[in-house]
C-alpha cells in the first residue's frame, strides 16, 4: 500500500463552519475539530487527526474561539488522546464505567428481585406518555437540585423546540398506584441493547425499585434472546455501581470526561 | 481555489475489539485495519462491538490503520 509523508506543523487550520474546523495538508484534510452542544448547555469537543502535531494545532485554534468552560470525552485507555487533552489544558472531571450486562437470571439473581410491596413494573411502550414525563421532569429536577443532571450518562438528543423526547416505547416505569416513582429507558439500536438511564424519585430510594427495573427490563431482553446489555455508570454514583456490581455486569472499559476551564 | 481532498473511506466490520480502545476491521479486499474510533462517534456514546458494520477513514500516512467515523444499524 502507498501512503503520504508529513511534516509537523505545516498543517492549515481551516474554519469550515460554526461547529467544524479542518486542518489541510497540501489540500488533503489530516485533521477535523468538531464542537456541539450538549441538551443541559455544555459545550463537547472532539478533535480527530492522525498526528499529535495536527491535533495540538487544532486545539490551540479551537480553544481561542469558544468559551470556556469546554469538555470532552475520551476512552481511559486511549493514552495518546488523553495526553493530547492534557497538553491542551483538560483535567479529568469525573469517570463512566462502562459495564456488559448480562440477561440470564442465573447469573444476575435478579430472578428473585421482586417489586415492593404495592409497586408493580410497567413494561416498556406501556407507559402513559403523561406521567411518564411527569416522572422524568421530576426526577431530572431532583438530580439536578443534588449532584447535576450533567453527571448522568449522555443523553437523547432533543427536539428542535428544545424538548426531551419521552417515548414510551423505550421506557419500562415503576408504578405506586396511580404514580409513576422511577423508570428505565432501554434503547435497542443494535444487536447491544444501552441501559441508557435507570432512576427512581428521591423519596422512593432504597426500597428495592431500581433493582426490580433492572430485573424487568434485563429478562425481557432476554426473552427476546439477547444475552447481554450495554451501561454506562458514573463511578461517584456509589448506588448505581452496587447495583451493576451485584448483578454480575462486566467493567469492559471507562470513559473521562474532560473539562478546560 | 484548491481542490480539498478527503481521506479513504471503507466499509468493513469489526472482527475484534483490543483493550486499548482499538479495533481491528475488515475491509472488502480481506485486509484488517486497525481502527480507533472518532471523537463524534465517543462524544455520541456509540458503542462499537465485533460485527458491527462501520465505515473507517484509512490514514494516508498509513494504509493499516484508521479511524471509525460511522456504524452501521444493521
Amino acid at each position: 500500500m502507498n501512503s503520504v509523508h508529513f511534516s509537523p506543523g505545516t498543517a492549515v487550520i481551516t474554519r469550515i463552519s460554526d461547529k467544524q474546523w479542518h486542518a489541510l495538508d497540501d489540500d488533503r484534510v489530516v485533521g477535523r475539530g468538531d464542537v456541539s452542544r450538549r441538551p443541559d448547555g455544555r459545550i463537547f469537543l472532539s478533535i480527530d487527526s492522525w498526528h499529535g502535531a495536527v491535533f495540538d494545532q487544532l486545539a490551540a485554534t479551537m480553544l481561542t474561539t469558544l468559551p470556556a468552560p469546554l469538555y470532552t470525552v475520551v476512552d481511559e485507555a486511549d493514552l495518546d488522546l488523553t495526553a493530547s487533552w492534557q497538553r491542551a489544558g483538560f483535567t479529568t472531571r469525573r469517570r463512566e464505567w462502562e459495564y456488559l450486562v448480562p440477561t440470564d437470571p442465573l447469573v444476575t439473581g435478579l430472578d428473585s428481585a421482586l417489586s415492593p410491596e404495592g409497586v408493580h413494573i410497567v413494561p416498556m411502550g406501556k407507559a402513559q406518555e403523561g406521567p411518564l414525563r411527569e416522572v422524568y421532569d421530576a426526577i431530572r429536577a431532583e438530580v439536578d437540585a443534588s449532584v447535576g443532571w450533567d453527571s448522568m450518562p449522555a443523553e437523547v438528543l432533543v427536539r428542535p423546540d428544545g424538548t426531551v423526547p419521552v417515548d414510551p416505547a423505550k421506557y419500562a416505569v415503576a408504578a405506586q398506584f396511580d404514580r409513576y416513582i422511577g423508570l428505565v429507558r432501554v434503547v435497542r439500536v443494535t444487536r447491544l441493547p444501552r441501559i441508557g438511564l435507570l432512576a427512581v424519585r428521591a423519596d422512593q430510594h432504597r426500597r428495592g425499585i431500581a433493582r426490580a427495573l433492572l430485573a424487568h427490563v434485563l429478562e425481557a431482553l432476554r426473552r427476546a434472546g439477547i444475552e447481554t446489555a450495554s451501561a454506562e455508570v458514573n463511578e461517584s454514583n456509589t448506588a448505581a455501581v452496587a447495583l451493576f456490581d451485584s448483578v454480575g455486569a462486566e467493567r469492559v472499559s471507562s470513559n473521562l470526561e474532560l473539562v478546560r476551564h | 481555489m484548491a481542490k480539498i481532498a478527503k481521506g479513504i473511506e471503507v466499509e468493513g466490520t469489526v472482527v475484534e475489539c483490543l483493550r486499548n480502545a482499538t479495533f481491528r476491521v475488515e475491509v472488502p479486499n480481506g485486509h484488517k485495519v486497525l481502527a480507533h474510533i472518532s471523537g463524534k462517534i465517543r462524544k455520541n456514546y456509540i458503542k462499537i462491538v465485533p460485527y458491527d458494520r462501520v465505515l473507517v477513514e484509512l490514514s494516508p500516512y498509513d494504509l493499516t490503520r484508521g479511524r471509525i467515523t460511522f456504524r452501521y444499524r444493521s
